[in-house]
């Protein structure tokens, strides 16, 4: 088992240093995507990385390499699975967190402080909505007709999940 | 298998009774309760890796692995990493713009909407000041009389997201 969470812990590794190196010196259009294409390729030369070495790596203990391979393997793809799908979570709260933002335009007002009104004139609700169209148009979930911004298919379906989860889980308008 | 099935099952029960615990009752601290319900079905994984049998017994053998530590951790770690996913889930379903406008795009299917009839359907201040709250709750902000000002700890996240934002070339964002 040891082999399998040490290579997805490796390719993990890998998948972090070529994106920052990626994502700073070349910014990609579709942000999300290359990331996800990017993931997939590591998750490729993690497999392949996998077949091609010993049971141990040549320095494991030998009491904890003894699971099949068929374990391992499966055990090490969701591994790192999980691991890209946790870092979603940073990136998606970085690049996109709506609170993120109001901090950092507060802690960057004088006297580090503002208020409501303040933090809406410095990003109105329009701003907001124009960047969320462009996010969602960009991955096809929306398409723009004459200034009128529709749903696609992607979009409807997308509506749909995520409209009865908020329904069954009481989670009120949100937004 | 023990591990991953043991981490899978607890995860499962873990979804059925947060589902129920948020559709029967009127949850107002979520974050706490999703990170409490998972904390009380912790033992359950603990209990289906000791009550699962040996893989050995059940899986061929390329699938089978000892129930040692490494086999207990993995399981952990889809446990763990399995909730994380859906914190982002649960939280893109509860707060993300971008879902919330979908949703109102699709009250229009076939004509649409513009952007100010978007922005009309929308209560910013609300919003904000839900937002707002949440910071301050979570000590990133202190609030004196209509003020928000950034705490210690609010300024250290401030600059990590600024810096990691440099980093990574991301732009303004929000």
């Amino acid at each position: 088992m040891l082999k399998g969470v040490v290579l997805a812990s490796t390719g993990f590794m890998l998948f972090l240093i070529v994106h920052v190196i990626w994502f700073r010196f070349y910014v990609p259009r579709q942000r999300f995507t290359s990331l996800v294409r990017l993931a997939l390729t590591v998750g490729m030369v993690v497999v392949i990385m996998y077949a091609t070495t010993a049971p141990n790596l040549g320095v494991l203990p030998a009491l904890y390499t003894r699971a099949g391979r068929g374990a391992d393997l499966l055990n090490m793809l969701i591994v790192y699975v999980l691991l890209f799908s946790g870092y979603c979570h940073v990136y998606f709260l970085v690049d996109r967190g709506f609170s993120g933002r109001i901090l950092i335009e507060i802690n960057s007002a004088p006297g580090r402080r503002l208020r409501l009104q303040d933090v809406a004139g410095r990003y109105s609700m329009e701003m907001v909505l124009r960047r969320r169209l462009n996010e969602i148009q960009e991955i096809g979930r929306i398409v723009e007709r004459d200034g009128r911004f529709i749903n696609t298919r992607k979009g409807r379906t997308a509506a749909a999940v995520f409209g009865f989860i908020r329904r069954f889980l009481q989670l009120g308008e949100g937004g | 298998m023990k591990g991953l099935i043991a981490g899978l099952v607890a995860f499962g029960a873990y979804g059925i009774v947060q589902a129920c615990v948020f559709h029967f009752m009127q949850v107002s601290r979520r974050a706490l309760m999703l990170v409490l319900l998972w904390i009380a079905c912790l033992p359950l994984y603990w209990w289906l890796f000791r009550a699962l049998p040996d893989d050995r017994a059940v899986w061929l053998a390329a699938f089978a692995a000892p129930a040692d530590p490494v086999t207990f951790l993995s399981g952990g770690l889809v446990y763990f990493f399995l909730f994380v996913a859906y914190v982002n889930v649960f939280y893109t379903a509860e707060s993300s713009v971008s879902v919330r406008t979908m949703i109102e795009l699709d009250s229009e299917p076939e004509r649409g909407l513009t952007l100010s009839e978007l922005t009309r359907r929308y209560r910013y201040d609300w919003m904000l000041e839900r937002r707002l709250r949440r910071l301050v709750h979570a000590g990133y902000l202190i609030e004196e009389n209509g003020w928000y000002r950034t705490t210690v700890r609010g300024r250290v996240a401030a600059v990590a997201l600024s810096w990691f934002k440099r980093l990574l070339r991301l732009g303004p964002g929000g």
